[in-house]
């Protein structure tokens, strides 16, 4: 009689899918804060290879210059925005925070 | 006693050459979409994919335990027969992956192993009963089935999450971009995951034969430190050396993965071969690559499966598992038949199809044909719109637009007819005051006249 464990592959989801969305999550709520803040990351790509198409110098330019004119129209005051740049920092923090967590329950919980 | 310890040199040689291939192979399941995203120089990538390999390779022992106290009933067998038997699996393998990597065939690594393994213990014995189907399909068969789906499916939710989190319905920057930092980040986590769990699979190899050669105790699980940092280099070493050539092609395939969606994707699968590691499953990281790259696919708006790239994928990998173990079966075959000769005959082969790797990986040709490619096709298998339909706020937003901005032109409308109703009104009253004033003026002038005649 062949005896399968099903419930490690339901832990095996669950587990993956928590940590997943802990890190995209706070991730995505860093950058979202960052954008508040008035702190629009623009980052070209690293190199243009001949397999790769990716946005142009051109095109990196024009976007950060967008993110400029987007960050002297924000509605906030300078507290407000000092208050989400911290709120993004920490976001940044509790992602890392979340995947330390993880890889030390996997080194140290078996 | 000589020819044994001749054997397990050989096999320990050989697994390690296993493991130096698999580095090379599937660097690319980590370092594929940050490049074609363009958060990573390639070489760079590879340079991180190395280093974190190597780490990697020291998280867990887990899956080493699966393959060395699990898959093959070592009782079963002696070790004069089961010596010559791995090492046959293992060429299984390694022919199969060199076939494979030349004709630009979907495969796994992993599975190839497993393959070889399975079907040259069957063979060589003769006998059902020397695997332990029981893990077999517990450990290497259903999670191979189940761990692409998972990390699709969490791909999937985690790119809506991070979507969902940046949209901005203002036509102001999202800031995205910013999830390239992110997949420097992520993607050193695939490459900590493939290590964790593909350089164990080479060290549950190597203990399973120091075991059967009697140099190990089959009561000791974990393998032996020297293990550990040989499986670790070769895993390390294979990904340095051949892992950038690979993923420029791979990069290819991926051209329309955004830096969220490869984000969310990388770090799907790294959660779910992590997981999947410290419970002993022994996974095919690219399948749970290209099940993430699918699931994120989908998770952007507008997007479609092209059912028969994932057919296609689908197919290769179902036919590793047998195939390896077809091939692996042949080479046990020859051992069974030959004895000596037949291990003589499985090493020159072993040694004509290394040479003829090494030669293969030095001609400067790189492309789709000649490059492992499931996770570039994987990135084609899903068909994402370059104008993504608008969300249910999106419409509402544009609908509530569309509605002022009809009230503004009705207001305008009717401020202008207004306005020309006002002044055709003041025309026709300053007519009218105009005509009262000439008529009162020719009135004015009519009885003065008469009084000059008077």
């Amino acid at each position: 009689m062949i005896e399968i464990d099903w419930l490690a592959f339901v832990q095996v989801f669950v587990a993956a899918l928590i940590a997943s969305l802990l890190v995209v999550g706070f991730y995505a709520i860093a950058v979202r804060l960052l954008v508040r803040a008035g702190r629009v990351p623009v980052v070209a790509p690293a190199e243009f290879t001949d397999a790769i198409t990716v946005i142009s110098e051109k095109e990196a330019r024009r976007a950060e210059k967008a993110a400029a004119k987007a960050a002297k129209k924000s509605p906030l005051t300078d507290g407000q925005k000092r208050l989400a740049l911290v709120g993004a920092y920490a976001s940044f923090g509790m992602c890392g925070l979340a995947v330390l967590g993880g890889l030390l329950l996997i080194i140290f919980g078996h | 006693m000589e020819t044994a310890a001749l054997i397990v040199v050989l096999v320990i040689a050989l697994a390690l050459f296993f493991d130096f291939t698999n580095g090379f192979h599937d660097t690319a399941n980590a370092m594929a979409t940050p490049i074609a995203t363009g958060a990573l120089k390639p070489k760079v990538a590879v340079l991180l994919a190395a280093c974190l390999n190597l780490v990697g390779a020291f998280l867990s022992t887990e899956v080493s335990k699966t393959i060395s106290h699990g898959i093959i009933n070592e009782d079963a067998i002696s070790s004069s027969e089961m010596l010559p038997i791995i090492f046959a699996g293992l060429i299984g393998a390694i022919t199969w992956n060199m076939l494979t990597w030349l004709l630009g065939l979907p495969s796994s690594s992993s599975h190839a192993l497993f393959g070889g393994l399975i079907g040259a213990t069957i063979v060589g014995t003769m006998s059902l009963s020397s695997i332990n189907f029981g893990e077999v399909l517990g450990k290497v068969v259903l999670p191979a089935v189940i761990a692409p789906f998972t990390a699709g499916v969490i791909a999937f939710a985690a790119t809506r999450l991070a979507y969902v989190l940046t949209r901005r319905y203002d036509g102001k920057p999202d800031g995205r971009d910013g999830f390239r930092w992110g997949q420097i980040f992520t993607s050193s986590l695939v490459a900590l995951a493939h290590g964790t769990n593909d350089a164990q699979k080479t060290m549950g190899v190597i203990t399973l034969t120091l075991i059967v050669a009697g140099w190990q105790s089959s009561s000791q699980e974990d393998p032996y430190t020297w293990v550990v940092f040989a499986c670790a280099f070769a895993i390390a070493l294979g990904t340095y050396v051949g892992g950038w050539r690979i993923i420029r092609t791979l990069g290819k395939g991926l051209t329309d993965v955004k830096p969220a969606q490869g984000f969310s994707a990388e770090t799907a699968t790294a959660s779910t071969i992590l997981a999947s590691s410290a419970f002993g499953f022994a996974l095919s990281t690219t399948q749970v690559a290209s099940g993430s790259v699918i699931g994120s696919g989908l998770g952007r708006r507008g997007s479609t499966v092209r059912w028969r790239t994932v057919g296609r994928i689908a197919i290769g990998w179902l036919l590793t598992l047998p195939a390896a173990g077809a091939v692996g079966a042949v080479a046990a075959l020859m051992v069974t038949w030959l004895g000596g000769w037949g291990v003589f005959i499985d090493a020159v082969l072993a040694v004509i199809i290394i040479v003829g790797l090494f030669l293969r990986s030095r001609k400067d040709e790189v492309n789709a044909s000649n490059a492992m490619s499931e996770v570039a096709d994987s990135g084609l298998a899903v068909k994402v719109k370059r104008n993504p339909p608008p969300t249910r706020r999106q419409r509402r937003i544009e609908r509530e637009e569309a509605r002022v901005r009809a009230e503004e032109e009705a207001r305008a409308k009717a401020e202008a007819k207004a306005a020309a109703k006002a002044k055709a009104k003041a025309d026709a009253k300053a007519a009218g005051e105009r005509s009262k004033a000439d008529a009162a003026a020719k009135g004015a002038a009519r009885p003065a006249k008469g009084g000059d005649k008077k």
